[in-house]
């Protein structure tokens, strides 16, 4: 199969953005479990990091995070730092999987959701902001539950967009 | 080239120069560098629509969400609701003839009163946009006068302060926001303080300079007001919260206050704009 252009990658990873943006920001408040709403950002920088591994994956999950702290009154780059340190952390974990089975990435999705919120939690109290409480470990765990539902789609478009199949990463992994 | 065959050490430096640009970032906001204001106010004005309509078009499902997830607790909450409103309208009668006694006395002084300013009532439009956030957006921006920080209030009380503001939306600090901070006075005393919020649905905590050994410590119930001292961001009188509890801070030298915000922050539907600027 021929990988999509540069442009086509860029368009189609925007248009992702996009559509997560929306989501998070016009619905995901209205569908919160127990207060706490899923994280489909963080979940789209994870699959950044599953598609394309930690370099590019990084890079996604920061532009991801820039695009939220936009959005967001919360310290301005806070979420692109947390984002990019978990795609880093996922695309080298995707690196050393020899075996691409359908259940790894959703596994990764799960655990890297918890660990995304808790990394926000502690670098935001780190800068002052004294997110850590016993809430936050609540927060890390609904948010991974959630984030897992949605993860099989999210991964996939994620591989759609930067042309990225499965099979293609275990070649890479492989080689 | 080094790179290529070193695929770790480019990743490597790629993560080392992604950290380095968040924390220059992240320096810049604190810096409230205008640069980063602008752009958030840019990105709101652009994403507004798209996410007014996502809101429009997911109303429906969220509406059935909240009805299978919160029916318990309407029905607790309607039997809570009526009996304070029948409580209210008896107390209504007696507080509208206090009133008036207060406004022509402040009016003899020269002095401002709340219910004197200008309003304008809005919907919320939206929560919190993520877990960690403490705003909301309302659904009336500078079309309707709304500024950078204008109080926002409920029936309550105080609910937050507006921070950024677009063409027909605006977003609300929440005042359980930890970066939140109003200056207010205990009543009857009198006794000011500074009282900030703790995070999502906590009580707020009031600094004072009452000494732990004080005559005068404050009981729990107590009301506490906005105290619009000369120069605050905030006009005088509005509801801010109820005591508590009262707490030894400072070792033991001073007293901090745990106060119950008197507006519901977390169930907020409507919520009307102070059109009142704080001064320069």
């Amino acid at each position: 199969m021929t990988p999509p252009s540069p442009l086509l990658v860029a368009v189609r990873i925007s248009l992702i953005l996009v559509v997560a943006l929306t989501v998070q920001l016009g619905v995901a408040p209205s569908l919160g479990v127990f207060g706490v709403q899923g994280d489909l950002l963080l979940l789209v920088a994870i699959a950044a990091g599953v598609a394309t591994g930690p370099d590019r994956g990084a890079v996604l999950a920061f532009a991801t995070g820039i695009a939220y702290d936009l959005m967001l009154q919360t310290p301005f780059g806070l979420s692109a730092l947390t984002y990019a340190m978990v795609a880093y952390l996922v695309g080298n974990l995707q690196d050393s999987v020899l075996r691409a089975a359908w259940w790894i990435p959703v596994v990764t999705a799960t655990a890297a959701s918890m660990l995304g919120v808790i990394l926000y939690g502690v670098l935001g109290t780190v800068l002052g902001e004294d997110l850590i409480a016993l809430s936050l470990l609540r927060v890390a765990v609904i948010v991974g539950i959630l984030n897992t539902i949605a993860a099989p789609v999210v991964v996939k478009a994620m591989r759609w967009a930067t042309g990225s199949s499965n099979s293609v990463r275990a070649r890479a992994v492989y080689r | 080239m080094a790179f290529s065959r070193r695929p770790g050490g480019r990743s490597r430096l790629t993560i080392a120069l992604l950290v380095f640009t968040s924390l220059a970032l992240l320096t810049l906001d604190f810096r409230d560098a205008s640069v980063v204001q602008g752009a958030r106010r840019a990105a709101g004005t652009v994403f507004s629509p798209l996410r007014g309509a996502a809101e429009t078009v997911s109303e429906p499902f969220t509406n059935a969400w909240h009805g299978v997830t919160g029916y318990g607790d309407l029905k607790d909450d309607n039997d809570v609701l009526r009996r304070r409103v029948a409580d209210l309208e008896g107390r209504a009668v007696l507080e509208e003839d206090a009133v008036q006694q207060l406004v022509e006395l402040l009016d003899q002084q020269g002095l401002e009163w709340v219910g004197d300013i200008p309003t304008t009532a809005a919907r919320v439009v939206s929560g919190n946009p993520s877990n960690f956030s403490h705003s909301l957006d309302i659904s009336k921006g500078s079309d309707e006068g709304i500024k950078v920080g204008m109080p926002v209030v409920n029936g309550a009380g105080l609910v937050g302060k507006v921070v950024q503001v677009t063409s027909g939306r605006s977003t609300v600090q929440l005042i359980t926001d930890p970066d939140f901070a109003v200056g207010i006075k205990l009543l009857p005393s009198q006794v000011p303080g500074t009282a900030r919020g703790q995070g999502r649905g906590q009580n707020l905590v009031v600094d004072t300079n009452l000494e732990a050994d004080a005559e005068d410590v404050p009981k729990p119930g107590a009301s506490l007001t906005t105290s619009g001292i000369d120069r605050a961001a905030f006009p005088p009188s509005i509801p801010v919260g109820k005591l508590k509890e009262v707490r030894e801070s400072g070792g033991g030298l001073t007293l901090d206050l745990i106060v119950r915000p008197m507006a519901d922050t977390q169930r907020l539907a409507y919520v009307t704009v102070l059109l009142w600027e704080p001064p320069e």
